[in-house]
Order: structure tokens, then C-alpha cells, then sequence
């Protein structure tokens, strides 16, 4: 008995003690003049369909759930975000390169046909993010329309 | 001391140990895991010059430490040898020969990926895409010209994603060759603009992504579809010559 108490109390201990190590919200609550919205035509339905399943991991707006306060969970949420924006950042899409903006539109299509994209275990906690088929078939049919557009730009 | 010792042995100081040794350890782990999570890579660029040369003002071939007296004509060695200009002329001189040679590494990078996918062995084309990876980033852009540079800036990008995500995904064959497709289109826009350095072909495949056709660079005028691997290896046609 004496050890598992000694256990658990270590464990609560631990557990206070990592509240106090937070990261940095991602939340600047600004539209960039690089954000996606300024450098491409993206029709609203196109965009609401991205902010609810996409932009809290890769643009500079996360929009966080309460659970977010309870260490780690703030510091696996942290490092998906910081992942999923090195891959692809809305709120920088405009700096990216018209090859790499053009890469980019290709690998949202296949991502979004093979239903790897909004990630499982994303999805299982934010029902609201899984994509309709129809949301799908805006962004895809979005996505390639505008590829093509950029394409026609050379 | 010997006052505070004596109540906690009486307090099982055994178990209070423990405790403490317990918290401490808690500490350690709590704080390692804050260090760990911003580790940013910072690459420092060192430029030393250990051995700066000095060379005589009469005979600037005789060079030697600060202090030496030239051979010639015995007199101190005073005019520092900047050995980085001495560098950057042997540089300027070979441009059209080291830029050639570097992109041949990527270029071979790419074929060997090319080649794996045509054999449909994921493996190895994880392999080729993790050399070609590391090619493109240590290509070195000092020869280019300004323009040359942000031509080259831009494919690289591009391209060493593409590599990468090839190199990190053995196993999914059709992943690998989507990444194979964009970065086809790139590897053609880099020897377009600097010369592979051998000749190459660049061939069409019809079929691949929605029958909207795909292209990638060979090394040779027979056909070998890279897409669709062994079960159609003979599909595609040979578009242009690239010399």
C-alpha cells in the first residue's frame, strides 16, 4: 500500500509540475499579408470547409479546445501544430514559391482523396472537422481549377 | 546538522528519501521535457582562417608566417595573402565545370530514383530519394549568378520536399510516385536551365493522374514507365531530347 501511495503521490507531484511548462499558443489573430486569402481567389465555401478542418494546424490561428490547458496534452497538441505548419501554412501560402503553392494544391488533392487528411486521430475528437463528401469535392474541384490556373501563369 | 539528521532518522528517513529522491527525479524529467521541445538547429558557420599566409612586397610567389624573411632578397614578409579571393578567382575560373558536375550528382540522384520506380522497388527508390535529398541541399550555389540563384532557389524547395517525402516513404510506392511526378517537372526546369551534363529524354506517360499525363526524364531512348512500373514498363512516349 505504502508504495502505490508513494507512487501516486509522485505522479501528482509530476503531473502539478508540468502545468507550469507551457508553450507558446499558436494565435496571432492577424491575416498576414502572405495568407492564402490574398494571394488566391478561394471562394467562401471553399475557405469555411478549410478553416473547419484544416487551419488549426496549419495556419497561424489555432482555435484550441479546454483540454489544451491540461499538461502534456498542450505539448502533443504544440508539436502537431508546429509539424503541420512546417508542412503547409495557410497564413504564409503567399510566400511560398508558384511551383511550391502549385505542389502544395496537388498534395491537398491526394491527401483529401485518400483520406489521410484530416488526420484520425484529429478527427475522432473534432467530429465537426471530418469532411463531407461534398466539402471534399469543393476543395478538390478548388484546388485543381486554381493548379491549372498557376500552371497557365508560366 | 547532526539536530536536523536525528528526527528524520527517527521519521523512517528511508522512506523519506525515496520521496525526495523520487520529486527530484520528477523535476529532471518535467524540465527535460521542456528542453527538448525547442531545440532549434542552429549551424554555425565557422570561417576560420587558422594559417593566414603572408608574402613578401617585392616577390609576391614567396609567402610564408607573419615575421619570415623572404628567400629573394631577405625581407620580411609583410602583405597578408587573402586566401579567400585566391578561392573565389579559382572558383570564377571553373563555374561552368563545378555547376555541370554538382547537378550531375542530382541528376544521377534522380535517374537511380527513376530507375527504382521502373523496377517498382520501393525500397531503393526511398534510398535514391534520400541521396537525391541531400544533393539538393548541398549543391553549392556559389558559382551561380544572382538570377541563376533564385532559378535555382525555387526548384530546389520544391524539389528536396518532394525528395524527402520519397525518401520517407518506403513502403507506399504510389505516395512515392506522386512526389515523383511534381518532381519530374522540377528535375526537367533545372536541366533546362543548367544542362545535365549528359544527354537525357524526356518522356510522357498519357495515363498517369487522371489520364492528365505525367512526364520524367531518362537516361536512355528506350521506354521504362516509372509510374506504372513493371505492368505497363512499355506505356509512354519520348518527347524531346535534351542535350
Amino acid at each position: 500500500m505504502h508504495i502505490i501511495k508513494k507512487i501516486l503521490l509522485v505522479l501528482l507531484i509530476v503531473f502539478i509540475g508540468i502545468q507550469f511548462i507551457r508553450p507558446v499558443r499558436n494565435e496571432s489573430g492577424q491575416v498576414l499579408s502572405t495568407d492564402i486569402i490574398k494571394t488566391l481567389n478561394v471562394p467562401d465555401s471553399v475557405l469555411n470547409a478549410l478553416k473547419m478542418s484544416c487551419y488549426d494546424c496549419h495556419s497561424n490561428n489555432t482555435n484550441y479546445p479546454f483540454y489544451v490547458n491540461i499538461e502534456p496534452v498542450g505539448w502533443m497538441l504544440n508539436n502537431h501544430i508546429k509539424n503541420g505548419k512546417d508542412k503547409l501554412n495557410f497564413s504564409d501560402f503567399g510566400s511560398y514559391s508558384r511551383r511550391r503553392q502549385m505542389s502544395k494544391l496537388r498534395s491537398i488533392i491526394s491527401q483529401i482523396k485518400d483520406d489521410k487528411m484530416p488526420l484520425s486521430s484529429y478527427t475522432v475528437i473534432h467530429k465537426d472537422a471530418i469532411l463531407t463528401t461534398k466539402d471534399k469535392a469543393l476543395i478538390i474541384d478548388w484546388s485543381n481549377k486554381t493548379k491549372d490556373s498557376l500552371s497557365s501563369l508560366n | 546538522m547532526e539536530v536536523l539528521k536525528k528526527p528524520l532518522n527517527n521519521l523512517k528517513s528511508k522512506k523519506m528519501k525515496t520521496t525526495t529522491i523520487f520529486i527530484m527525479l520528477a523535476i529532471v524529467i518535467a524540465f527535460t521535457a521542456c528542453n527538448t521541445k525547442q531545440t532549434s538547429e542552429t549551424e554555425t558557420t565557422s570561417t576560420e582562417q587558422s594559417d593566414q599566409l603572408y608574402a613578401c612586397s617585392m616577390h609576391p610567389d614567396i609567402t610564408g608566417k607573419k615575421g619570415d624573411k623572404c628567400s629573394e632578397c631577405g625581407m620580411e614578409l609583410t602583405e597578408p595573402v587573402k586566401s579567400e579571393t585566391v578561392q573565389a578567382t579559382t572558383v570564377q575560373a571553373t563555374t561552368e565545370a563545378t555547376a555541370t558536375v554538382s547537378i550531375k550528382e542530382i541528376v544521377s540522384n534522380y535517374l537511380q530514383l527513376k530507375n527504382a520506380l521502373t523496377k517498382d522497388n520501393t525500397n531503393d527508390a526511398a534510398t535514391a530519394g534520400k541521396a537525391l535529398e541531400t544533393a539538393l541541399k548541398n549543391f553549392d550555389k556559389s558559382a551561380l549568378t544572382a538570377e541563376q540563384k533564385t532559378t535555382f532557389e525555387d526548384i530546389q524547395t520544391d524539389a528536396i520536399e518532394h525528395a524527402e517525402h520519397i525518401g520517407t516513404n518506403a513502403g507506399k510506392i504510389e505516395h512515392q510516385r506522386e512526389h515523383f511526378d511534381l518532381l519530374s517537372k522540377d528535375m526537367y526546369d533545372l536541366v533546362k536551365a543548367f544542362g545535365a551534363g549528359q544527354t537525357l529524354y524526356k518522356d510522357f506517360c498519357p495515363m498517369y493522374n487522371d489520364n492528365k499525363g505525367a512526364i520524367w526524364l531518362s537516361e536512355a531512348k528506350e521506354i521504362k514507365n516509372p509510374y506504372y512500373g513493371k505492368s505497363m514498363s512499355s506505356c509512354g512516349s519520348m518527347k524531346e531530347e535534351l542535350k
